[in-house]
């Protein structure tokens, strides 16, 4: 008699050990789910955004200022006082970025002295700037390079913005891609054995449960243990609703991966280094003294964004054209590298088109503003960088900013999908979030099986 | 009957074993699908060069010096690598892909400049310097003060090296191509009088006015940014990033800015102590 009560309570046991086993696989795999949405999705990802915004205000204030001192009105490539205020505005974005990239970083100690420093030399720069535009009004001269010393202020000013400024806010934006990076691929590995894990543990408590079952009812001659079937019931709907939702979490987080946050990186980071370029463009310009390194800055920037193979820029503009024609007429096969090259391979599509066919357009006013130069036409030359309408590099390279951030929102919009998505489902069960649903589910399994249990033992009282 | 409950047990225990067993061979396998990453290794092959005084230069004793040596190690230590357990394998420019490929080292520190060509075949962290091309001349030159009076000079085109090209080409100076085998061999013609300049990164030609003393001067008129990457097997991108964390760390601790003041402080260059814009792993 007490060997069959002594069984009972020993499959029960086990019944409910699996029951525990299952819950423990089924709360880590949730848990790794809701960690990778975090850092995904709330921390990195947005810090992201927040760096490459300051990039971008950096370096626009550069050019910005560029523009002030190549037009003997100071007032910019923009018509009246635009400049100065687009200054202004970024110099705004960029102290409001950094904060929000310091406070994101939660603490970071790298990220709070790499935005320390670019505060500190963003308040230098501010002063060499200033000072370069007041001595620039005070020359009172028509379009074209301002004084000797005007330059001499502004290659300081322009340099501790290249060589300090930008690399640290650059930097700032590829370690949160790590970040991200090294978070997906932990998590998303881990939510997807953690799939296989759930399933087999869910397995092991059914078997468990099938024994115990098989048990009584050749013991007590019942077919059915109402209270057991139920517990089984819940199990398998438990189960395989856990399964299919971390298949589901899973998926969003590679599709916030690879179709949103990968793309916002590429293209964030061909939009700021675009802007560089830009920068470069009018540098050539306003500084005739540093006109070959600023040709082949200019001629480097352009090659990181796309790359054509080319050694010089008129290369660089004929082979532009003819990978540009050949991706036109097959979009399949792309012959370029560089951050649209892997835009290209990874989400073609008519944002990117729009993109390139701007870019082009851009490189396109470039040629003619150094064709302008060089044959000793600076004036008209400063007229096709500083016009308002199509055909002057001003206009057309807004437009293409336009088209990238256009781009950018795209992956935005596709990435914040699939976050909500994420994030929704993990807190949307039956029974409210699943991190809560997993152990009250258990928990009943475990009390339908001692209810099963106990009116059978109590027949050996 | 205590043999019966022992048996339940042991069922239950087998069960729970086998479950575990399952599960671990699953995570086991996820694992060892990814390729070797440098980062974790305890020992490294690095590829420096054996002959760029002040960079990367193998001495009579076998051991090397210089700059680019001096980074390996303090990027090694940084990712958990003994000094001991380094070993440095000699690199020409010709050879640096090839060593990774064919896995002769794990990463190369050799005045290797990043390119988007060959970005194609090989990871760069970094860059962990940028330096840029300047002009040597002999010092009682006077005609030349920028690239652009090179032109009708004669100018040492070394082979293997594209800094030539950078002048005649993209530039468009015409001055008169002298060529020879090495920087080494036109820094010997500079000397004698048979070429009036040589072109390249202010690094290397600050390591060969070092040792030429001041019959030589750096022009100190530079033009073109050269990033100098540390070349990594073509997707180790853990690697690249721990990497650059490393980078990031010399240059917040201040080895940086020692180590260009050891090996370059003297020849008057214009050295940038501030961490250079980063490539991007991926």
């Amino acid at each position: 008699m007490r060997t069959a009560r002594g069984r009972i309570r020993a499959l029960a046991a086990v019944v409910v050990l699996a029951t525990a086993g299952f819950c423990v696989v089924a709360s880590i795999a949730v848990g790794n789910a809701r960690d990778g949405f975090r850092v995904i999705g709330h921390d990195a990802g947005p810090q992201v955004l927040a760096t490459a915004d300051l990039y971008f205000a950096l370096s626009d204030m550069d050019s910005q200022v560029a523009g002030i001192l190549l037009t003997g009105d100071g007032n910019g490539l923009g018509s009246g006082p635009q400049a100065l205020s687009r200054y202004s505005l970024d110099r705004a974005t960029a102290d409001r970025a950094a904060l929000q990239a310091a406070e994101l970083s939660a603490g970071d100690p790298a990220v709070q002295a790499t935005v320390r420093s670019v505060l500190d030399g963003l308040g230098q720069y501010e002063r060499l700037a200033d000072q370069a535009m007041v001595l620039g009004q005070q020359a009172n001269r028509s379009d074209g390079p301002p004084p000797a010393g005007v330059i001499a202020v502004y290659r300081e000013a322009t340099g501790l913005m290249k060589s300090q400024l930008l690399p640290q806010a650059y930097n700032l934006t590829l370690a949160d891609g790590a970040t991200v990076r090294e978070a997906y691929e932990a998590k998303h590995s881990a939510v997807s054995s953690g799939r296989v894990q759930v399933a087999l543990a869910g397995l092991a408590v059914l078997v468990a449960l099938a024994g115990l079952q098989i048990f009584l009812a050749a013991r007590f001659r019942r077919r059915v243990n109402f209270a057991l079937a139920l517990a089984t019931a819940g199990l398998i709907v438990v189960g395989i609703s856990a399964v299919r939702l971390l298949s589901g979490e899973a998926a969003q987080l590679q599709l916030a991966k690879a179709d949103g946050f990968d793309s916002i990186l590429t293209v964030s980071r061909a939009r700021a280094i675009s802007n560089s370029m830009h920068a470069d463009e009018i540098r050539f310009l306003l500084d005739p003294g540093q006109a070959d390194t600023y040709s082949l800055d200019y001629l480097d920037t352009s090659q990181t964004v796309l790359y054509v193979p080319s050694g010089n820029l008129v290369e660089y503009y004929t082979g532009l054209g003819a990978a540009m024609r050949a991706y036109q007429a097959n979009p399949a096969a792309v012959s370029f590298l560089g951050f649209y090259g892997q835009e290209a391979r990874a989400h073609p599509g008519p944002g990117l088109t729009a993109v390139l066919t701007s870019f082009r357009q851009v490189q396109a006013d470039d040629q003619l503003i150094r064709q302008l130069a060089g044959t000793g036409h600076s004036r008209q030359a400063i007229a096709v960088l500083t016009g308002q309408s199509a055909g002057s590099s001003s206009y057309d390279f807004d437009r293409y900013d336009r088209a990238v951030v256009a781009l950018i929102s795209l992956h935005r919009q596709r990435f914040d999908q699939a976050i909500r998505t994420g994030d929704q489902d993990l807190g949307r069960s039956v029974l409210g979030s699943w991190a809560g649903l997993v152990p009250l589910a258990g928990f009943g399994i475990a009390l339908l099986v001692i209810a099963g249990v106990r009116p059978r033992l109590a027949e050996y009282r | 009957m205590n043999r019966e409950r022992a048996a339940a047990r042991d069922r239950g225990r087998g069960a729970a074993a086998v479950v575990l067993a399952l599960a671990l061979a699953l995570s086991m396998a996820a694992c060892s699908a990814r390729p070797p990453s440098i980062a974790g290794q305890q020992a490294l092959r690095i590829g420096v060069k054996a002959d760029q005084p002040g960079l990367g230069l193998r001495l009579a004793d076998g051991r090397f010096a210089g700059f680019d040596v001096d980074v390996a190690r303090y990027v090694a230590a940084r990712l958990g690598v003994q000094p001991d357990h380094i070993t440095f394998v000699p690199v020409t420019s010709a050879t640096r892909e090839k060593v990774l490929e064919n896995g002769s080292a794990d990463m190369v520190i050799a005045t290797y400049s990043i390119t988007p060509e060959r970005g194609t075949l090989v990871t760069f962290a970094g860059p962990y310097y940028v330096a840029h091309q300047d002009t040597m001349v002999r010092a009682d030159e006077t005609a030349i003060r920028t690239v652009h009076d090179l032109k009708g000079k004669r100018l040492c085109a070394a082979a293997g090296s594209n800094s030539w090209e950078r002048v005649t080409q993209e530039l468009g100076i015409a001055a008169k191509l002298v060529p020879a085998p090495s920087y080494s061999a036109c820094v010997a013609m500079l000397l004698a009088g048979k070429v009036d300049a040589v072109s390249t990164d202010d690094l290397i030609l600050a390591g060969f006015a070092a040792r030429a003393g001041p019959a030589v001067r750096i022009l100190n008129a530079p033009f073109s940014d050269e990033r100098y990457g540390i070349g990594l097997r073509k997707g180790d991108l853990s690697g690249c990033e721990a990497i650059n964390r490393a980078i990031s760390q010399m240059y917040l601790d201040g080895t940086a800015a020692r180590l260009l003041q050891k090996w370059f402080g003297q020849a008057k260059l214009q050295l940038d102590p501030y961490v250079p814009q980063f490539e991007g792993c991926g």
